[in-house]
């Protein structure tokens, strides 16, 4: 049997076998950090809601606050999505005939709520809490983007312990004062200097913990 | 060298650029697929949280209303005075007790009736907020109204003689069980808020019709309040046209005139 030879040729591939060997690690760590990244996996969800709501429509066009619909964000950790009452408070009269607001009706008529497909889920072992956030000067629009563009919600994002400790470690160039935490054009870092935002964190005494304890309880 | 290997090794090359180009569009579109949570742990436990849908129950809803006839603790509803704005089956002109009639009140008021009243009356009480504008343009639109609505002007509150009359009691009830063509907001605003957005809008109406003697002698409107610098920074926005509701112009001529006027 004779033995097999690889032709002369195939030596052209070894410097390009040894130069893919030396790439290769990095292109599998660098596939690794971005691909497997909460960044990718984990913000950008936007699920289709049974209701065709617009944020852009009501919280952009109209101006709502978003204190008119998630009441309790001031209050409770929880920032509750609202009852189907809220929206008939002006769907009882307005687009009343709207095919779009059909399950709003039927919810309304049977009591039965309206199935929103949540798209914020943080998971179960973490705690967190709107309140402390939003009334010490977390705007909205910090975890949650341009909410009054977006006609559809989606998360901006990862909610990962790493994305939580990075404001907690520093916060102060994402602070604003309380009365403008539901401004989502606001952009503190323009309209206020770093003095001011020093400042403001002074003033209101603005400390976030990053004891593991703060948010595994 | 075959022609082949070179093919088959630039495809192969090609291939590699794909995981990046997938990696990068999911990273800049939305996407209805994620998200994907690698770890479980115990991330998503097998638990009822808030809001959550239930099957156990008819309604599907895991947080339950009170059972009927069940009274909380504080929820008698018995002080007509604090629930319903009437004093003796007369509407009342004066807060309850629990409420006191200051600055701080008439504020959280202004706050308040911003976000969730101007939307229909306006930032001033004037009965045109965006969405009355919206409603009235869908009303009038020339292929007849947009899918049914119908639309009620909503009340010029500081001008309106049939409202500007109104005790503070009344606007409470009002605000509390609806009137008419407008929806109760006893769910979505708590009592102490709702006295306070009645306060304010007695407060408006009295500052349609201020007159320069009633300002203190020798002050200053705007001697009220000396800004911080962040607030200063607030105005500067504010007097700029964008577009931030007068709750956050701590020098509001309706508030600072009438603080302690009432
Ligand atoms: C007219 C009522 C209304 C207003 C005003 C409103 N929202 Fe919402 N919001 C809803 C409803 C209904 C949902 C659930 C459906 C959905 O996700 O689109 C929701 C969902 C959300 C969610 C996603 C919740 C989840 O499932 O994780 C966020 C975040 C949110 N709103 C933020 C805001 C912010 C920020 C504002 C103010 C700029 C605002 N909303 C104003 C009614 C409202
Ligand atoms: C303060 C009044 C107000 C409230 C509260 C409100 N909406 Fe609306 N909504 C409007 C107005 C005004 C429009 C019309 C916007 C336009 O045509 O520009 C509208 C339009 C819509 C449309 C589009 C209808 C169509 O046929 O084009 C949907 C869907 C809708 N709203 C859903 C909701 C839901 C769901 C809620 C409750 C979470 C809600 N709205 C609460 C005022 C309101
Ligand atoms: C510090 C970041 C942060 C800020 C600021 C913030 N949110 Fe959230 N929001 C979250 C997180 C995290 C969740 C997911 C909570 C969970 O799953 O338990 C969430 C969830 C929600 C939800 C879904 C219901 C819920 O509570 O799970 C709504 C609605 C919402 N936010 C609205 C708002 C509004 C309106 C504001 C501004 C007034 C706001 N958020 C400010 C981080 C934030
Ligand atoms: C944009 C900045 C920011 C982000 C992002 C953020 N936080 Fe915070 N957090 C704060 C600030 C500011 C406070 C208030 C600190 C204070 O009161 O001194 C706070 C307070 C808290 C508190 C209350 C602490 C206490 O002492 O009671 C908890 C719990 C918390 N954060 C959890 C979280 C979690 C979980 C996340 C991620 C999902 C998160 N935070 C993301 C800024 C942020
Ligand atoms: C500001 C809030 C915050 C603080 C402080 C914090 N964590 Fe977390 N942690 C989170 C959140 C949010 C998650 C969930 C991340 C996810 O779902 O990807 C988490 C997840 C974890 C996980 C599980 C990771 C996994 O994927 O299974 C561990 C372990 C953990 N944290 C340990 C700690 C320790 C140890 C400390 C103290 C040094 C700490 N955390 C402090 C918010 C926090
Ligand atoms: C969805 C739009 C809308 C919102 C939001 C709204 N109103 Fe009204 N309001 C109306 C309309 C429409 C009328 C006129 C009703 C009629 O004459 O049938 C009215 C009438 C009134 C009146 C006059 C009642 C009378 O006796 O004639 C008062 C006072 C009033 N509103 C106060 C408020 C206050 C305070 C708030 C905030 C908590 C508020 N409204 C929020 C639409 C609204």
């Amino acid at each position: 049997m004779s033995r097999f030879l690889f032709p002369r040729w195939s030596n052209a591939f070894l410097p390009l076998v040894i130069l893919l060997g030396a790439i290769a690690p990095l292109y599998v760590g660098l596939f690794v950090a971005y691909g497997f990244s909460p960044k990718t996996l984990e913000a950008g969800y936007m699920p289709t809601q049974p209701v065709p709501y617009s944020h852009a429509v009501h919280a952009g066009k109209l101006g709502m606050d978003c204190r008119y619909c998630h009441t309790s964000v001031e209050k409770a950790s929880f920032a509750a999505v609202p009852a189907t009452q809220t929206c008939m408070n002006c769907h009882t009269q307005i687009h009343r005939e709207s095919p779009k607001l059909e399950k709003v009706r039927s919810s309304y008529e049977t009591g039965m709520p309206i199935e929103w497909v949540k798209v914020h889920k943080l998971a179960d072992y973490a705690y967190f809490n709107h309140s402390a956030h939003v009334v010490r000067g977390v705007g909205c629009v910090e975890c949650h983007g341009r909410i009054d563009q977006m006609t559809v919600v989606y998360r901006v994002a990862p909610l990962s312990m790493g994305w939580c400790l990075e404001c907690h470690r520093n916060p102060t160039d994402r602070i604003r004062p309380p009365s403008m935490v539901t401004q989502m054009a606001w952009d503190q870092n323009k309209e206020m200097t770093q003095a001011q935002r020093v400042e403001l964190q002074n003033l209101n005494n603005i400390h976030p913990n990053d004891n593991c304890s703060t948010c595994h309880r | 060298m075959p022609r082949i290997f070179i093919f088959v090794g630039l495809i192969l090359l090609l291939c590699l650029l794909l995981p990046p180009a997938i990696i990068a569009r999911v990273r800049s579109t939305p996407n209805s697929n994620l998200p994907i949570h690698i770890i479980q742990d115990m991330a998503f436990q097998s638990k009822y949280k808030t809001q959550a849908v239930n099957p156990m129950f008819a309604d599907g809803n895991t947080m339950r209303p009170p059972v009927t006839n069940a009274v909380a603790r504080g929820e008698t509803y018995l002080d007509a005075h604090l629930y319903d704005g009437v004093i003796d089956g007369q509407w009342a002109n004066v807060l309850p007790s629990q409420i006191k009639m200051d600055f701080a009140t008439l504020r959280r008021g202004q706050e308040r009736f911003n976000i969730y009243c101007s939307v229909c009356h306006g930032i001033s009480g004037g009965g045109n907020g965006i969405v009355n504008q919206r409603a009235m343009e869908l009303v009038a639109n020339t292929n007849g109204p947009v899918n049914g609505t119908v639309w009620v002007q909503a009340k010029n509150l500081v001008h309106d003689e049939l409202v500007t009359v109104q005790p503070m009691g009344q606007v409470f009830n009002t605000i509390t069980y609806g009137i008419r063509n407008m929806a109760g907001y006893g769910s979505q605003v708590p009592t102490e808020d709702r006295w306070a957005i009645a306060a304010y809008v007695k407060a408006l109406q009295r500052s349609q019709i201020a007159q320069p003697s009633d300002v203190p002698a020798g002050t200053k409107v705007a001697d009220h309040i000396s800004p911080s610098p962040a607030t200063t920074a607030v105005h500067n926005v504010a007097s700029k046209g964008a577009t931030i509701p007068a709750s956050n112009s701590l020098t509001n001529p309706a508030t600072s005139m009438l603080e302690g006027k009432l």
